[in-house]
């Protein structure tokens, strides 16, 4: 569902990614680990296409700027980016016009219920926490049934509620059929539902696991990314 | 204090030493510096280069001293009011304040580093320098002194702040006395600019002019002590430099031992300051305070929740005629509109030549690129969702920009309809006027994104400011150039008023090749979050 071959990405003579290639199928939660400036959220926003590269990916058979990959995945920042000026609701109504959307109204109250902002629909996005944010973020990514899923650091500043919910709906997507790719540094959080995992080292993926292969040779995934960061470092 | 000088110099010395990494912004100080040193060999060399002050009025520049002072006085006390002024960084909340030093010298400390970036913010007096000699012959003790008094005005401002939120804290009724006290002081003025023009028979700019040399004007707070300074110099009173340093400091030290009477817990009270200053820059960085947002508290009913319009790109136009509803509710025509209709009426009544129209129509332009270049499709390209949305870049780019388009027309025809009717130029010249003005708004829309495609993950600043410098001069040559050409080579006199059609024409032209030249941009260009670092 995601392929991504030989990306490579320098800002001047920095090379954030590099000749990174992995994929990412679907049903499977894949992850992107590594320690701060690993280039994983460089590599996620290519991904998402915000930023230029060289080499290619491919999220179901199209190149990620076309309009067919915009239409299949769905991005979730590290960082929530919203408008000041529009309601909770009006955030999902925007993303349904945008993505022409039909019938997502029901959708956006389960959404917001699950994550507890069925109350704050009336509140704009400048008067929300950091967490309220994040969970709005997280539902305007989620509205529109994206088939890749990409999300960035997704649980920081999220209540145990919210990561509980982030959680299910994670493992939802998987059993769905869905492709996740989650970007995070927070191994515990995610060690209950991961399939793949690929570890990233000063822009270049340093190993690559499938968790069943992991478990057959009895190692567990924090063992393996401090050994082979530890590693990598030395 | 060994923690804290190591704080101050260490600082100083990174910041000097991080200039090697970034050699646009060295080559933009030494260029400062270049200015500086060429302005004090200008002030040391050629000082005495005319004998006698040529047509010099001190006054004037009494009335610039007192402009800054009043400005500054108002700023700083209505921020008193507020949230205080704050001589720290959130680093010093969170570094400082809870390490085991004396709080008095963590205030000291502030102090310092305030007075620092006050003199090197000020630097600009310095270049004027050869202004200051041309027009009032000033020796360098003057123009130093000048410089003296204006770092000094700031830092007691500062301090000046911090002792009203300490009074008026959690207290209406104090604060209420403050807000009195404030407008009283300016209604005095007031008052006294119209005795003055009653009682002498002057226009109102020579009587701002007496008053501000008058004696007792001297002891009004801020700016009166700062000329009371400057006069003394000017004139070799001892005593009146004196008074007025005496004033400064005086009520400087009062605020301070206020601050730092009994266990000098002031901690709370530069707290809420701080944070806020914080968040202003964070917001600044985050493209959140970009024009078209307001801070007042809106209030959303049950039938305004929705965008209600809109299907794949042409929901951003809907959007932001939604977010322009929250901030004005005649969407397009809002608080900014109104002032600058007033102010071009009131220019109106007092203007009546072509040329002073067309500099009412340059100053609007200039206020325009601000609200334009840094207003919705600055915002929007600063989220990720115009460039996720499955839809063409150009659809998105032309439903993005659509508002900021609009916007300049409506204005335009609003601000320049009020210059008509107050008789500021005839009713043809002031709807090409309005063209113009629309015009240049189409055209900053287009240096919007012509920027985010030159720029768009350019890191650095200096860099950024330089090419945005030369793309606004090369954009904006051909329609000017057109202006002079037609107008001298073509136009006979009875058709003068159509001088800004081919101006228009350009921009229009310029507009819309930059559009469509740049129609792919949300596929080839770089999202960067605000001003935040490009690699985590």
């Amino acid at each position: 569902m995601l392929v991504v071959s030989n990306v490579t990405k320098k800002y001047g003579k920095l090379v954030a990614n590099d000749n990174v290639t992995f994929t990412a199928e679907g049903g499977e939660v894949s992850l992107l680990l590594g320690p701060n400036g690993a280039g994983k959220t460089t590599l996620i926003k290519c991904i998402s296409g915000l930023l230029r590269f060289t080499g290619s990916i491919e999220i179901c058979g199209y190149g990620n700027k076309t309009l067919q990959a915009k239409r299949y995945f769905g991005y979730i920042p590290e960082v929530p980016a919203l408008y000041d000026m529009l309601t909770v609701w009006e955030h999902l109504e925007f993303i349904a016009r945008a993505y022409s959307l039909e019938n997502w109204e029901g959708r956006a109250d389960q959404l917001l219920e699950r994550f507890e902002l069925d109350d704050k629909k009336k509140k704009l996005g400048r008067e929300l926490s950091k967490g309220m944010q994040q969970k709005l973020s997280i539902c305007c990514g989620i509205l529109s049934e994206p088939k890749v899923i990409l999300f960035d650091e997704p649980m920081v500043g999220l209540d145990p509620h919210a990561i509980k919910e982030l959680k299910n709906l994670i493992v939802e997507q998987k059993q769905a059929g869905n492709a996740v790719l989650i970007s995070t540094h927070m191994l515990d959080s995610v060690a209950d539902f991961w399939d793949s995992t690929n570890i990233m080292m000063d822009g270049k993926i340093v190993d690559r696991r499938k968790r069943r292969e992991m478990e057959a040779a009895g190692e567990n995934l924090e063992d393996v990314f401090f050994r082979i960061t530890k590693r990598e470092n030395d | 204090m060994k923690a804290l000088s190591y704080l101050i110099f260490t600082q100083i010395k990174n910041r000097i030493l991080s200039l090697k990494k970034k050699p646009a912004l060295l080559i933009f100080y030494i260029i400062i510096f270049l200015f500086v040193i060429g302005s004090i060999v200008t002030l040391l060399f050629f000082g005495k280069a005319q004998e006698s002050k040529p047509n010099a009025d001190d006054r004037v520049l009494f009335l610039f001293i007192c402009g800054f002072g009043l400005l500054y006085l108002y700023t700083f006390i209505v921020s008193g009011l507020s949230t205080g002024s704050s001589l720290f960084s959130m680093a010093d909340v969170g570094l400082l304040f809870v390490a085991p030093i004396s709080n008095k010298k963590i205030l000291f400390y502030g102090l310092i580093s305030t007075i620092g970036k006050t003199i090197f913010a000020s630097i600009f007096i310095i270049y004027q320098i050869p202004n200051l000699k041309k027009s009032f012959d000033y020796s360098t003790i003057e123009v130093l002194g000048l410089f003296f008094i204006y770092i000094v005005m700031i830092v007691f401002c500062q301090i000046f702040s911090i002792g009203i939120y300490l009074f008026s804290n959690g207290n209406q009724a104090r604060k209420n006395l403050v807000k009195t006290l404030l407008y009283g002081f300016f209604g005095v003025l007031a008052f006294s600019v119209y005795m003055i023009i009653q009682d002498r028979q002057v226009d109102i700019l020579e009587a701002a002019k007496i008053l501000v040399d008058s004696k007792w004007f001297g002891y009004a707070p801020v700016a009166g002590w700062s000329i009371m300074f400057f006069k003394g110099l000017l004139e070799g009173t001892v005593m009146q430099i004196a008074i007025s340093l005496i004033l400064f400091i005086g009520f400087s030290v009062l605020i301070i031992s206020l601050l730092t009477a009994h266990d000098a817990d002031y901690y709370e009270d530069v707290l809420y300051s701080t944070e806020k200053t914080f968040q202003m820059q964070k917001d600044y960085k985050e493209g959140r305070n970009l024009s078209g947002t307001v801070n007042r508290k809106i209030k959303i009913k049950d039938n305004e929740n929705g965008i209600g319009k809109g299907k794949g790109a042409s929901v951003f136009a809907y959007k932001h005629m939604l977010e322009m509803k929250r901030v004005s509710r005649f969407v397009f025509i809002d608080s900014a509109t109104v002032f600058f209709a007033a102010g071009a009426a009131i220019a109106g009544h007092y203007i009546k030549e072509d040329v002073y129209g067309y500099i009412v129509l340059s100053v609007l332009v200039y206020l325009q690129f601000f609200t334009t270049v840094l207003g919705r499709l600055k915002i929007e390209l600063i989220k990720p969702f115009i460039y996720l949305v499955p839809e063409s870049s150009f659809k998105k780019l032309i439903a993005a920009s659509f508002t900021s388009l609009i916007k300049p027309c409506i204005d335009g025809f609003i601000i320049f309809g009020a210059f008509a009717l107050t008789g500021g130029a005839s009713l043809p010249q002031c709807f090409l006027m309005a063209l113009a003005y629309s015009s240049t708004g189409a055209v900053f829309v287009g240096l919007t994104i012509v920027y985010q495609r030159v720029l768009g993950g350019q890191p650095s600043k200096i860099l950024q400011a330089l090419i945005s410098m030369i793309l606004f001069i090369a954009i904006f040559t051909p329609s000017i150039a057109a202006t002079v050409l037609v107008s001298i080579l073509i136009l006979p006199d009875s058709l003068k008023f159509l001088t800004l059609l081919p101006f228009v024409i350009v921009n229009y032209i310029c507009a819309f090749i930059i559009f469509y030249s740049c129609r792919n941009l949300l596929d080839n260009t770089e999202y960067s979050e605000g001003m935040s670092l490009p690699v985590r």
